[in-house]
């Protein structure tokens, strides 16, 4: 007899009335029937849909009068410069966005796990800006970046970095920073929540027996406070690209996509499509292109995530 | 004890019906949506989207007037759906290109074209006889389609100067009186002029710079070929960029911030259109503006052509020009002028000395009637929101100085040309 089974409370016949009723080899199909039923509705379904719109030219006025086109959506978006520029912004954006929001989250992390008096009132407030809506973080950015009323420009202007004219996000040098500082300000504060729950997982007799090795703090941090975050890192890094790829809110809401495309990611591209240009196909061409993103940016993860796991095996 | 066999059923049964349930669920429309002309104990029900219904300044007295026509009918209701400006078209083109949407639309002119041109408004020719109304005949033949009407003008707001009078005694008649005016008022916090330049008010850059390419005597087309890179045009795009360079706008500001502006007297001078002019009164009753023709040298300027049509989807098109012929009759469309103020409706009507005495500068909006013509690409009505944006993306990348403003044109008008074919 296993130690589970000596352990485990004797069962009365109505209990084993409702285990056996339960255990049916259809049982599980059951229980992941109503998620696989959403999956299948709201997402396959309309990737489906997608995938047949990306083939045909169709207008947002008549959409039920679609022109299959095969790829020709896909040869013209191809074809243009401006979907070239797009996918370099859209690269730009979210490297910048998952070393700007892990290296700022980590960094807090790393100063909120030390010991200091009001700490936990520091880790609460840390929390608010990814607690407030990102209609309204973009709101306030912008009207903190108002070249007429915004604190930005005054104080820029006060230590003499002013920019010319103040209207940051009229510029196409300055525009792209200015979301991309938003959007990590928005940001920082999960990253740094999870990664704080991941640095206490740390063994400190791990830590002490480094620091009694003679290693210093750097040495510590790299040999064992990194290889115990470093799949939370991961993690983190993964679902800040996948976010970054589709951030939609702030950017639009800022900028909308200008000036002359500095600021044009894909999701914003795809929208001015389907919306301004009411190019449906050409939309989900556009789409379909941020879906195979994702997946390689999924898969290539995975990859690594492996290789990794056999690093440590060996 | 049950066989497993019927525990299988039950679960596919429990499997099937939670399919059911969600379909059901997913398909479920109580035909009440918006475009239906819904019907309840013999009273039918239209909605009626403007975004004028949001307007601080006219949107309640608009209300009221929907109100006048409620009280005179027993089997008809309209109600009124206010969309935001800035996404209205976009709004309502979406739930129409669906099959779904108001009942009864008050469009700008760009949505009206597209609308009209994808067949998602109801031709008006055997709903509305109007031949017994003294239409105005400058904005209304812009209504008619290759002989199908598709709209009646809802309003009709010219564009002219607008000026702070305790800052500009006498106003501007020429564009290097427009010019100095702004430069010498600019100083400090106050700004002599402000117009929109910035991508996110692509439809506003458009309104505002189709005053400077008319103005100075140039257009978007012939009417058969687009010509947008034509001389006039570069001419008065010029004079708005030099306008732009030489730092006499409030750079960045948005509409809702310069307007603010405006009514705080920091900004000097606008040109918008007679629809402001109401606005102003009603949000600032202390500021003392007036209004003067364009001055720029030709008197040609755009208006705000807003026509109310049909939904084709509507199941009331019937009850709907019910409601459009109510509101040609002439005390109707004398209440819609006065809370309309300055801007004009479908018909003649005369200002009423009350209306004078508050907004004395009135009869300069009439007076450009005439001159003025709606923001679309004649010969390419449909297409105007998608040259707009062509346009405008290349005339701020100008304003930039990322590139010339001769090429930026050059550039607009072979892009253009490869989209319309």
């Amino acid at each position: 007899m296993t130690v589970l089974e000596k352990t485990r409370a004797p069962q009365s016949p109505a209990g084993r009335g409702r285990r056996s009723a339960l255990g049916s080899s259809w049982t599980p199909y059951l229980f992941l029937a109503p998620a696989a039923l959403f999956i299948a509705l709201f997402q396959a379904v309309p990737l489906a849909q997608e995938v047949y719109l990306s083939f045909t030219r169709t207008s947002l006025l008549n959409p039920s009068r679609s022109t299959w086109v095969g790829l020709d959506n896909y040869a013209r978006i191809f074809a243009d410069d401006g979907f070239h520029r797009t996918l370099l912004i859209t690269l730009i954006y979210v490297v910048a966005c998952v070393v700007g929001s892990v290296g700022a989250g980590l960094l807090v992390a790393l100063l909120l796990n030390r010991g200091f008096r009001g700490r936990g009132v520091v880790r609460a407030l840390v929390t608010v800006p990814w607690a407030a809506p990102g209609i309204a973080v973009a709101l306030i950015a912008t009207w903190m970046l108002n070249p007429q009323y915004g604190i930005v420009n005054r104080f820029l202007d006060a230590i003499g970095l002013g920019v010319p004219g103040g209207a940051i996000l009229d510029s196409p040098t300055y525009a792209l920073p200015a979301i991309l500082v938003t959007t990590v300000w928005q940001l920082f504060p999960l990253t740094s929540v999870v990664l704080l729950s991941a640095l206490q997982a740390v063994p400190k007799d791990l830590t002490e027996a480094a620091i009694m090795d003679g290693a210093g703090r750097w040495w510590t941090f790299r040999a064992v406070t990194w290889q115990v975050i470093k799949p939370t890192v991961g993690l983190l890094a993964l679902l800040m690209t996948i976010w970054s790829i589709r951030r939609f809110e702030l950017i639009w809401l800022m900028t909308k996509g200008g000036p002359v495309g500095a600021t044009e990611t894909l999701v914003i591209d795809l929208y001015a499509q389907a919306f301004d240009s009411k190019q449906l196909g050409t939309a989900a061409a556009i789409g379909m292109v941020g879906v195979v993103i994702s997946l390689i940016v999924i898969a290539g993860s995975r990859f690594v995530a492996r290789g990794a796991a056999k690093e440590e095996l060996r | 004890m049950r066989k497993p066999r019927v525990r299988r059923a039950t679960v596919v049964a429990a499997v099937l019906g939670l399919v059911v349930a969600v379909s059901a669920a997913c398909g479920s429309g109580d035909g009440s949506g918006d475009g239906s002309g819904a019907s309840e104990g013999g009273v039918t029900t239209l909605t009626f989207a403007a975004s004028t219904f949001g307007d601080p300044g006219r949107g309640p007295q608009l209300e009221e007037w929907l109100e006048k026509f409620n009280a005179s009918q027993d089997e008809i209701r309209v109600e009124a759906a206010s969309i935001p400006y800035p996404t209205f078209g976009q709004t309502v083109l979406t739930q129409m290109g669906g099959g779904e949407g108001p009942d009864l639309i008050r469009f700008d002119m760009p949505e009206f074209e597209a609308a009209a041109d994808a067949g998602l408004l109801a031709p008006l020719d055997d709903l509305i006889d109007v031949s017994r109304y003294d239409l105005l005949e400058q904005p209304d033949r812009f209504m008619v389609h290759d002989g199908v009407r598709h709209g009646i003008i809802f309003e009709a707001s010219n564009y002219a100067m607008f000026y702070n009078a305790d800052l500009i005694p006498e106003p501007p008649t020429t564009y290097e009186e427009f010019f100095a005016t702004a430069q010498s008022l600019t100083s400090g916090d106050v700004f002599g002029l402000a117009f929109r330049h910035t991508e996110a008010e692509e439809a506003g850059v458009w309104q505002d710079i189709f005053n400077y390419v008319y103005g100075f005597g140039g257009a978007w087309s012939d009417g058969e070929n687009l010509t947008i890179n034509k001389p006039e045009n570069l001419r008065g795009l010029q004079a708005y960029k030099d306008l732009y360079d030489a730092n006499v706008i409030p750079r960045g500001a948005d509409a809702a911030t310069f307007r603010r502006m405006f009514a705080e007297g920091k900004v000097g001078m606008e040109l918008n259109n007679g629809g402001y002019a109401t606005h102003l009164r009603a949000e600032s009753p202390e500021l003392n503006f007036s209004v003067a023709p364009i001055p720029f040298p030709v008197r040609s300027q755009g208006a705000i052509l807003a026509p109310i049509v049909i939904n084709e989807a509507s199941e009331a098109k019937e009850e709907a020009a019910t409601f459009i012929e109510w509101a040609l009759q002439p005390e109707n469309q004398t209440s819609l002028q006065e809370i309309l103020g300055a801007s004009s409706v479908a018909t003649a009507t005369e200002r009423t000395p009350e209306s004078l005495s508050e907004l004395p500068f009135l009869p300069v909006f009439d007076e450009l009637t005439e001159s003025s013509l709606p923001q679309i690409v004649l010969g390419f009505e449909a297409q105007t929101p998608d040259i707009r944006k062509i346009v405008v993306q290349n005339v701020i990348a100008a304003l930039q100085g990322q590139v010339d403003l001769e090429t930026a044109l050059n550039n607009a008008q072979e892009q253009a040309t490869d989209l319309v074919g």
